[in-house]
């Protein structure tokens, strides 16, 4: 285990926990209102650590679904998780031993996805770097779940802190250290303008985030025909 | 739902959650990649970066909503301000946050 790594993983983490507080409180108060209780919403936190996709169980809940409909809905919201995981494989590869690269992405969403890509564009990634940066985020994912679960009804409106607006500037920031080559901008603009066009064209995509899944696979395969080699 | 459907449903979702970050990772480790494909993946963080800004800035309630009453508009533009400025994870989510703060407040 190195230290220093896992320390700046979980320094790297900082910002996707203040990002997370505002959600997974929210989540946790949720839960409970549709009937989960305080053990139950933490442990969908812990067991499944999905923002989006647990959100839409809460929905479905809310309207009465089944199981099986709350199943299959996440089946597509994490679909995108087989891209982010599969694009990790190169740089993993030689430096993360497989089965702890494996087990560590399980911790692996949109945010530790796109800030640990970040760092690996320079530094070569460690076990004790993903440990730090996905065990951390997913600490902060579960705290705010039982924040949210216990304390939820006592605490009024959180949205005027601001708080709202840490994972946007996060996605903000991330998207212009990604942007490296001249193809990179035409990607990302047209994957976000794709992803809009998408989700105005079928707004179902909107909700089960299929909307990101198209639009990653167009723009992957723009920046391909379009992007320089190097 | 009852309990114990609200457990067996958590068991379902951690499933379809989990497998698809760990498989990918589990298996074609121990491949190396074709040059094309590699440069295809290359490319899946800025495309996705793209997606998730434009959504969470153009319809932050999961609906489009291009207007001037879009707060998170007006919070995009200093926050990428200072991130081009600064290239600071830190710096860019304090100005967000505090736009965010003084529009909700103020505005």
């Amino acid at each position: 285990m190195q230290k220093q790594e896992l320390k700046r993983g979980i320094n790297d983490s900082i910002p996707i926990v203040l990002g997370y507080l505002p959600l997974g409180f929210a989540f946790g108060l949720l839960a409970n209102e549709v009937g989960m209780s305080v053990i139950q919403a933490m442990m969908m936190s812990v067991l499944c650590f999905t923002g989006a996709g647990q959100y839409i169980a809460i929905g479905i809940m809310q309207a009465g679904g089944a199981v099986f409909t709350i199943v299959l809905a996440n089946v597509l919201v994490n679909l995108r998780y087989l891209l982010f995981s599969t694009s990790l494989v190169p740089y993993l590869k030689g430096k993360v031993p497989t089965a702890a690269g494996a087990l560590l992405s399980y911790g692996l969403t949109d945010e530790t996805y796109a800030v640990a890509m970040n760092r690996y564009q320079d530094h070569a990634p460690t076990a004790s770097y993903m440990a730090g940066l996905n065990l951390s985020s997913h600490t902060g994912w579960i705290a705010s779940t039982l924040l949210g679960a216990v304390l939820g009804s006592h605490i009024g409106n959180t949205d005027r802190l601001g708080l709202g607006f840490a994972l946007p500037a996060m996605y903000i920031c991330l998207l212009v250290l990604m942007i490296k080559r001249k193809s990179d901008v035409l990607v990302a603009l047209s994957a976000a303008l794709f992803c809009l066009l998408i989700g105005y064209l079928v707004p179902a995509t909107m909700g089960n985030l299929f909307n990101i899944i198209i639009a990653t696979v167009a723009g992957a395969s723009l920046g391909v025909l379009i992007g320089e080699r190097d | 739902m009852n309990g114990t459907s609200i457990w067996i449903m958590i068991i379902g979702v951690s499933l379809v959650s989990i497998l698809p970050r760990v498989l990918p990772v589990a298996l074609f480790s121990r491949y190396e990649f074709p040059e094309p494909l590699k440069r295809w993946l290359s490319y899946v963080a800025p495309s996705v970066l793209g997606g998730l800004t434009a959504l969470s800035v153009l319809a932050p309630d999961g609906v489009i909503d291009i207007s001037v009453y879009n707060r998170h508009i007006w919070a995009f533009v200093p926050t990428l301000l200072i991130a081009v400025k600064t290239r600071s994870l830190f710096y860019s989510l304090l100005a967000g946050i505090a736009a965010m703060a003084l529009l909700y407040n103020f505005v």
